[in-house]
């Protein structure tokens, strides 16, 4: 394959660090601007060198946000602890009520199986907003609207069709005969199912679940339309910080860097599954 | 320990029937080999006594009680699955001990140690199934399936995955290993010198029906059919149309133009319109000399197969059979013309239309 | 105790006993049918309020009113509108991404340990939140002191409003979108094209086949399904996009940037006409519907080969 020539190599080579600046270059140089005050950020032309600050962080973890008008107080790190609430709560709730029914769509070919596997993966293809605006409605009705679990049922919308498609193909990897043989030596389907398939499929289980946490902590427009102030996780909180805080750059840098790390950390610690969790397991990495 | 009985199980999977009207019984300490063509429902038939499947008709009992309605871990069923099925998860010991740990047995350690003595895999008991070879897995396999003492021991062709030295081996340890736990063995198998070796008895299952329950040397002598004929043997058996007329009490067949005389116990005394004659390639004996009883043929090709030369063989009329026999016993190369003859005892007689075997059994010759 | 009860004793626990066995999917799939349900009302009130009068700030207007919300669509400017700034955004986007993602992928391809250290990176914009990677783009636009306007000051182009200039806001949201999903399209290419079969391509390397040669006739056409299915995901995200669009420019400047769930969401809370924007939701719908039914279809032929029955 390598049998390149050194102008060929010396494309290769740019071509890379063109690509390598154009999708880093954001991240590293919000991460730089958080560490700078409003006048550092604001000077021209920018500096790359300058005496870093952790006074946005201070101000974010503080709650109490330096504006020009004074001081506003702003619970960007309430947002924070809500995405972490909301995200954890659906994927365990999703992983609960998932994993059983994947093993069962794997194990047991039957009807109604398929339809609610296949009515799941068509919904993760329409339009949210479909789903989401006469259901807040319904909330309104029924009380839920602005709740945590209001919210975190919907993000099964997310979680759901992630962790059953996903995980289904792992159980179905997993030759049936090896149950088989478990039960034979004396054992319940409720054994079987704990001792030996979730546990070969517990790779899969994991990939979906931090996949899922991922999505749900990303999701946007669930939580537009659905949550309030106290309820809102960092993406919504993000955004109203920005109308907020006005003028406070800084400030805007380090709650962006505070909302994406979480993700970021556990894309890097689950890099080998997100391939096949990103296409629900249609292609292996 | 309990006899297992089947009685006119019944399964289909949509059209597709795979076990029609069933009935075996298999006592205590005997190996039966269920033996048939690939797709015949082995395996579906072992399944269901296991659990997996649910028969639609029938029952199946061990120690005269039903367990279609038993969940699988409450069967006493021991099981040995074609690709081992270990839990990769566990290491070798756990594999074996996971059933004794599930009943709460005691001195478990002791009972693997002594098991995995018996299979020759102490050395690699800590072992995960993945660093296993094939041979190992499949005595891992074995010994989960014995160690527990099952009234009921299921064999799902185990020697299938394993290389054929190995395979050998196996052929000549499994029974006495099989015979120590006297429990009630079904062995599946596609191979039947692998059933001849290790059952007692051996029942022959094609489309789902059994054909033929017995001994393996009476199945080999006196198959029920002629596709049970052509399952044993290889090379299979040589069939050729005949019309066999009786004369003075002796049935006389025109083979190939020759008529030769059919004057055996076994075979029927009166006129038939069609029928196949049927006579194994071991039984075909080839020589230059000619003479009553022999038919002229001529060699078309030589091959050595196990040990034994086997000679393709064209009558007159076209017709071929083929004749295996030791390499010493043949003075004759390709080409020659020669002379075919075989012993009326080693002629096997079958319906034309329904392929079964005519005549009397060998049983009902002694009653 | 006759024959008869005898018969009845015995088969009665065994039918339970069967059933219960049967059972056993459906108990285990009731709650992912439960969520089932759970989209399905609200996808089914959908559907009939876009057949409906319906204002929230009017409710006594309330009523069936046939198909005419879709029919005053199409005399509806705005509506037209929409639809063709959805589709303009889902081509461009689609199109740059995908021709970008392989072109990476290419680059990647030998497994070296600094190309999969490169594609690990490359998994960062895409795992960012797409809304949040709007806010990032948004400080780096800053007219007065974001990073890129001052870049391409000093190439010469003075007042360069990215998004809030009409003629160059799709570019910047667009922008926006190829930076966070490119990666997606280029990890699925990279993993489709280090497991494509090596045989063929070492048979065209020893017969000395021109690379171009190679590129279109044996490494696309091996590519194609992996292409296909990479593409069609992205069409379907791409064609209802509202984070990036949302908190980017809200739809603006004007209503340059209206794509069709943006626009719906105006409809809903600002003008507070349900029906219409329950019409608008499900003319969008019907078209990822019709998309997803293809994409299916091929990603369930991709997942049967990764799972090795096909």
């Amino acid at each position: 394959m390598d049998h390149s020539s050194l102008a060929g190599r010396i494309f290769r080579g740019i071509a890379l660090a063109l690509v390598l600046v154009f999708f880093m270059f954001p991240i590293v140089w919000i991460l730089l601007m958080s560490f700078q005050t409003n006048e550092q950020i604001l000077r021209i032309p920018p500096r790359i060198l300058f005496e870093p600050t952790l006074a946005n962080y201070e101000a974010l973890i503080s709650g109490q946000l330096r504006t020009a008008a004074g001081n506003l107080q702003i619970e960007f790190m309430r947002n924070l602890m809500n995405s972490f609430v909301l995200s954890s709560a659906s994927v365990i709730l999703a992983l609960l009520l998932g994993v059983p029914a994947a093993y069962a769509f794997a194990r047991f070919k039957f009807r109604l199986g398929e339809t609610i596997a296949f009515t799941l993966l068509s919904f993760r293809f329409a339009p949210p907003l479909l789903v989401l605006l006469p259901l807040s409605l319904y909330y309104q009705q029924l009380g839920l609207n602005d709740t945590y679990f209001g919210i975190v049922w919907v993000y099964q919308l997310i979680a759901l069709p992630l962790i059953l498609w996903i995980v289904r193909g792992y159980f179905e990897d997993i030759s049936p005969d090896i149950e088989h043989a478990y039960r034979l030596a004396g054992h319940s389907w409720r054994e079987a199912f704990t001792r030996i398939a979730v546990p070969l499929a517990g790779p899969g289980i994991a990939a979906a679940g931090l996949l899922s946490f991922i999505f749900c902590w990303n999701n946007f427009v669930f939580a537009l339309i659905l949550a309030s102030a106290d309820k809102q996780p960092v993406t919504v909180g993000a955004l109203a910080f920005v109308t907020a805080s006005g003028i406070q750059y800084g400030q805007i840098a380090a709650a962006i860097v505070l909302s994406v790390t979480p993700t970021l950390l556990l894309a890097l610690y689950a890099q080998r599954y997100l391939v096949e969790g990103l296409s629900l397991g249609a292609v292996k990495g | 320990m309990a006899r297992l009985e089947l009685k006119s199980v019944g399964k289909s999977f949509g059209a597709v029937s795979c076990a029609r009207d069933v009935s075996l019984a298999v006592e205590p300490g005997e190996i039966v080999a269920v033996f048939g063509p690939s797709g015949s429902g082995k395996t579906v038939l072992l399944r269901m006594i296991a659990g997996m499947f649910e028969p639609d008709a029938g029952d199946i009992l061990v120690g005269g009680r039903s367990i279609v309605d038993a969940p699988p871990e409450q069967r006493g069923i021991g099981m040995a699955f074609q690709n081992f099925a270990l839990f990769p998860h566990m290491s070798a010991r756990d594999n074996i001990a996971s059933g004794l740990r599930a009943s709460g047995a005691a001195d478990i350690a002791a009972k693997v140690a002594a098991m995995s003595r018996l299979l020759k895999i102490e050395h690699v008991l800590g072992h995960r199934p993945r660093e296993l070879s094939n041979g190992q897995k499949q005595r891992t396999a074995l010994a989960r399936a014995l160690i527990g003492n099952p009234e009921v021991l299921l064999l799902d062709d185990p020697l299938r995955n394993v290389d054929a030295k190995l395979r050998y081996e196996m052929r000549l340890e499994l029974p006495s290993l099989l015979r120590r736990s006297s429990a009630a063995v079904l062995y599946v198998t596609q191979d039947y010198r692998e059933a001849m070796a290790i059952a007692d008895r051996i029942a022959v299952l094609i489309n789902g029906r059994l054909v033929q329950v017995a001994r393996p040397e009476e199945i080999y002598a006196r198959p029920a059919s002629v596709a049970v004929a052509r399952l044993f043997g290889d090379p299979s058996i040589n069939l050729s149309e005949v019309a066999p007329i009786a004369e003075q009490g002796r049935l006389t067949a025109v083979v190939a133009g020759t008529p030769i005389r059919l004057d055996a116990d076994h075979l029927p005394t009166d006129t038939r319109e069609r029928c196949w004659l049927g006579v194994r390639p071991d039984d075909v004996v080839v020589t230059r000399q000619g003479g009553e009883g022999t038919i002229p043929a001529r060699i078309v090709a030589i091959t050595p197969l196990h040990e034994r030369a086997v000679v393709l063989l064209r009558f007159a009329d076209g017709g071929e059979w083929l004749a295996a026999l030791l390499p010493e016993a043949l003075d004759a190369g390709a080409d020659e013309d020669v002379f075919v003859r075989f012993a009326p005892e080693a002629a096997l007689l079958f319906d034309h239309a329904t392929g079964e075997r005519i005549g009397v059994s060998p049983r009902r010759q002694a009653a | 105790m006759s024959m008869a009860q005898l018969v009845e004793t015995e088969a009665a626990p065994r039918r339970t006993k069967r059933w219960r066995g049967r059972l056993l999917p459906y108990l285990l799939s009731l709650p992912a049918l439960l969520v089932c349900i759970a989209i399905l009302v609200p996808f089914v009130t959908a559907a009939v309020y876009s057949l409906q009068r319906y204002r929230l700030n009017l409710p006594y207007l309330r009523g069936f009113i046939g198909v005419d919300n879709y029919i005053d669509f199409l005399s509806d400017p705005a509506f037209w509108n929409t639809l063709k700034i959805s589709l303009v955004y889902t081509a461009v986007t689609v199109i740059a991404e995908l021709l970008l993602g392989l072109g990476i992928a290419l680059l990647l391809r030998r497994p070296t340990r600094f190309h999969n250290a490169v594609s690990i990176m490359l998994l960062l914009p895409l795992m960012t939140a797409p809304a949040i990677a709007a806010l990032m783009w948004k400080l780096m636009t800053n007219p007065s002191f974001g990073i890129l306007s001052y870049l391409v000051g000093l190439l010469g182009v003075h007042d360069f409003k990215w998004a809030s200039d009409p003629s160059t806001a799709l570019f910047t949201v667009v922008l926006v979108d190829v930076w966070v999903y490119t990666p997606f399209i280029m990890i699925l290419l990279l993993a489709g094209l280090r497991s494509l079969p090596r045989q063929p391509f070492e048979a065209a390397a020893l017969d000395g086949v021109p690379a171009s040669f190679v590129f279109f006739r044996i490494t696309l056409p091996m590519l194609a399904p992996y292409i296909i299915t990479a593409s069609l995901f992205r069409l379907l995200d791409s064609i209802q996009q509202f984070d990036i669009v949302y908190a980017m420019t809200q739809g603006g400047p004007g209503d340059r940037l209206m794509v069709f769930q943006v626009q719906a969401y105006l409809e809903f809370f600002q003008y507070t006409n349900v029906g219409r924007s329950a019409a608008l939701l499900m003319i969008l719908w019907l078209i990822t519907n019709i998309l997803s039914n293809i994409f299916i279809k091929n990603w369930l032929r991709l997942r049967a080969r990764a799972h090795g029955h096909a």
